[in-house]
């Protein structure tokens, strides 16, 4: 008996892998998505950092100090006027209004855009899997009722619907749910909890239409039919037979959502409705530096980088798992 | 069909009415009396209890056990299908009068948006899929990849950098040149100058809008591109086009007569799509290019908590949404006969 269960399951893995390595883009995905993923875990060893007390005043707007090696006024401004020796890495992002390092920041920033995103995605794909799960299962009234719910939020462009759910909580005295997530994740940011759960709200219907669509279509497989035929509850057919059949898609919707939610949470953080500043949020570092771009562009040009490249391996990892998972659907 | 058409309006009626019920919720929730908001922090608790009474904030929600009709909601919505959508705390202008002079220039952007997004998205579409995994295949296909995953207020920072504070070609914000005035017409400034025989003042239009155009078209270029590009393989595959080929017919008598019709149904939904999408967009484009229409209106509210503005212009987003919607499944009828509605 084991060995029938554990055999297939190891050959499935096999050839997920071999799937995987074949998509290109699955690959490169995996690679940005990875390097991402190390440099916020690692964030604190690589550079330890508090954003409330990181301050240097005679180091205000200065360009990347990598640009010294060829730059002689830029050298002058991160020459140490003791020993009179230039430190290119100093702050090769260059430095801000308040003289933080942009690069040191941008750093941190990945820890907050990786927990929001995931976090985001992940609770908006347990509320809508669930909801569209029990709407495609029993269908009648209940079907009715949550795809008109759906039509009505769908039709609200998402940033506009966000902005809503993100401006009714105050910041000064969270909801005991909002401080909850805040000490969970260690956000130390309400705002930017509202916001996160803001993103995840919008996300739900697109969920819910995705796993009723699906559900509808495994609901009438032979299979299923027979776990009726031989008893099985509702609830086993739902969660053991259903369910575990319909997470492909889901998966990687999964991917590509999480793209969009660190987008979205930068737009708002952006907007000035997500992260409060110090906190070096990415889109809150842009909106910072909006006001010296002319001057000084650095200061938005890699936290903005640092979206794209994030956004960019979300979704060239979400490819590669449609390629793997759900090969049907690629051209 | 006629019976389709009903029910779908109907449908879309009562989406609208869903839409309504969350922003008068929503409103209500956000923190804070509008009473104290609109006389000020320093206002006497008479007076804001005055101010609540003439607005009628002391009447309850949804029923009034003694008169039915005499509740919030259905004021609300009384004047709401009236078309009255209240005045903006800090103006005091109607929001249906902010609303028609600003809403031109949002539907300016958005087009120039959704032009600049087919002519580019389309072609390049085509390309990639008529010469599939060739170098134009590649190159179209990353250029979308990094088109769907920028996020618009860095580019539109960007694109403001380089070609406006660097370069110089072209003007960072606004609609016009401080020295240029349209009478109005329509409100689209490019029409109104050339139906007005000003082309120079047409073409300052015309200069301002291309960046913003490119910032807010980005997204739905790259997805036009995506969908253009799977679209066409699609139909190539099938097995009329091979028939079309075997007949003998030319390349290009095959490609423009017999796949591209057919390709482009989903182009078209991704079109009406995008109607939201735009819409959201134009929130981030207009802020940073100090764009005068309703994205900006929308978020100088937000910052100012100008809850009758952010009600008006939520409000119409989601209407302009629905009825995109209504008008896609609509166009379906008439390009493609096959559906049947039933």
């Amino acid at each position: 008996m084991t060995t029938a269960t554990t055999t297939p399951a190891a050959r499935q893995d096999s050839i997920f892998w071999r799937r995987f390595r074949r998509s290109a883009p699955g690959k490169v995905g995996a690679v940005i998505v990875g390097a991402f993923v190390l440099l916020a875990v690692f964030a604190s060893v690589l550079k330890p950092y508090d954003p409330t007390v990181d301050r240097n005043y005679s180091l205000i707007l200065k360009p990347p100090s990598l640009s010294a090696l060829w730059d002689k006024d830029v050298a002058e401004a991160y020459k140490d006027p003791v020993t009179g020796q230039v430190n290119v890495w100093r702050a090769p992002f260059g430095t801000d209004n308040l003289g933080r390092d942009i690069m040191t920041r941008t750093l941190h920033g990945t820890r907050i855009s990786l927990k929001v995103g995931v976090v985001s995605t992940i609770l908006a794909l347990l509320l809508g899997t669930l909801l569209g799960l029990l709407a495609g299962y029993f269908g009648g009234w209940l079907d009715s009722v949550l795809g008109y719910l759906t039509d009505v939020m769908l039709a609200f462009p998402s940033i506009l619907l966000a902005i809503g759910f993100a401006s009714i909580f105050s910041a000064s005295d969270p909801p005991f749910l909002i401080a909850a997530m805040d000490r969970l994740f260690a956000l130390n940011s309400p705002q930017l909890v509202t916001a996160m759960l803001a993103v995840s709200l919008v996300q739900v219907p697109v969920y819910m239409r995705l796993a009723r669509a699906v559900v509808l279509s495994i609901r009438e497989r032979e299979f299923v039919q027979a776990a009726g035929a031989l008893g099985a509850s509702q609830g086993r057919m739902m969660f053991r037979h259903v369910l575990p059949n319909s997470l492909s898609p889901l998966i990687v919707q999964g991917a590509l959502s999480i793209a969009t939610a660190t987008i979205e949470v930068a737009a708002l953080g952006f907007l000035g409705i997500g992260a409060q500043p110090p906190l070096p949020e990415w889109g809150t570092m842009i909106s910072d530096g909006r006001q010296y771009y002319i001057d000084a562009p650095w200061t938005m040009l890699f936290p903005g980088l640092a979206i794209l490249l994030t956004v960019l391996g979300f979704n060239l990892l979400g490819d590669g798992l449609r390629d793997v998972l759900d090969p049907r659907s690629t051209q | 069909m006629g019976s389709y058409l009903i029910r779908r309006i109907f449908r879309t009626l009562l989406v609208m009415l869903g839409i309504s019920l969350v922003v008068f919720v929503f409103v209500r929730s956000i923190p804070g009396d509008p009473a104290v908001a609109m006389l000020g922090e320093r206002a006497t608790p008479e007076a804001a209890a005055a101010l609540r009474e003439q607005l009628g904030l002391n009447k309850p929600w949804f029923f009034n056990p003694s008169n039915p009709l005499d509740a919030q909601y259905p004021k609300y919505m009384s004047a709401l299908l009236q078309g009255d959508l209240g005045s903006g705390i800090k103006s005091n202008i109607p929001v249906r009068d902010d609303l028609k002079a600003r809403f031109p220039a949002t539907a300016e952007l958005s087009v120039a948006a959704l032009l600049f997004a087919l002519v580019v998205g389309m072609p390049a579409g085509i390309l990639a899929a008529l010469r599939r995994n060739s170098i134009w295949d590649n190159l179209a296909t990353t250029i979308s990849l990094i088109g769907v995953s920028m996020p618009v207020f860095w580019l539109g920072l960007l694109l403001s950098y380089f070609f406006a504070v660097k370069l110089g070609w072209l003007p960072p914000s606004a609609r016009l040149g401080s020295s240029v005035s349209i009478e109005r017409i329509t409100g689209f400034y490019v029409l109104d100058g050339l139906l007005r025989g000003q082309p120079a003042a047409a073409w300052d239009a015309v200069r301002h809008l291309v960046l913003p155009a490119i910032a807010l078209g980005t997204i739905p270029l790259a997805i036009i591109a995506r969908i253009t590009r799977s679209s066409m393989l699609d139909v190539l595959g099938q097995d009329y086009v091979r028939t079309a080929r075997a007949k003998g017919l030319s390349g290009r008598a095959v490609v423009l007569k017999h796949t591209l019709r057919n390709a482009l149904l989903p182009v078209v939904t991704v079109i009406g799509l995008q109607a939201g999408a735009l819409l959201g967009g134009a929130v981030l484009t207009e802020t940073i290019f100090s764009w005068p229409g309703i994205g900006s209106w929308v978020y100088d509210a937000i910052s100012q908590r100008d809850y009758p503005i952010i009600q008006g212009g939520v409000i119409f987003a989601a209407l302009v949404v629905s009825v995109a919607n209504l008008l896609v499944d609509l166009s379906y009828a008439a390009l493609d006969p096959r559906i049947q509605y039933s």
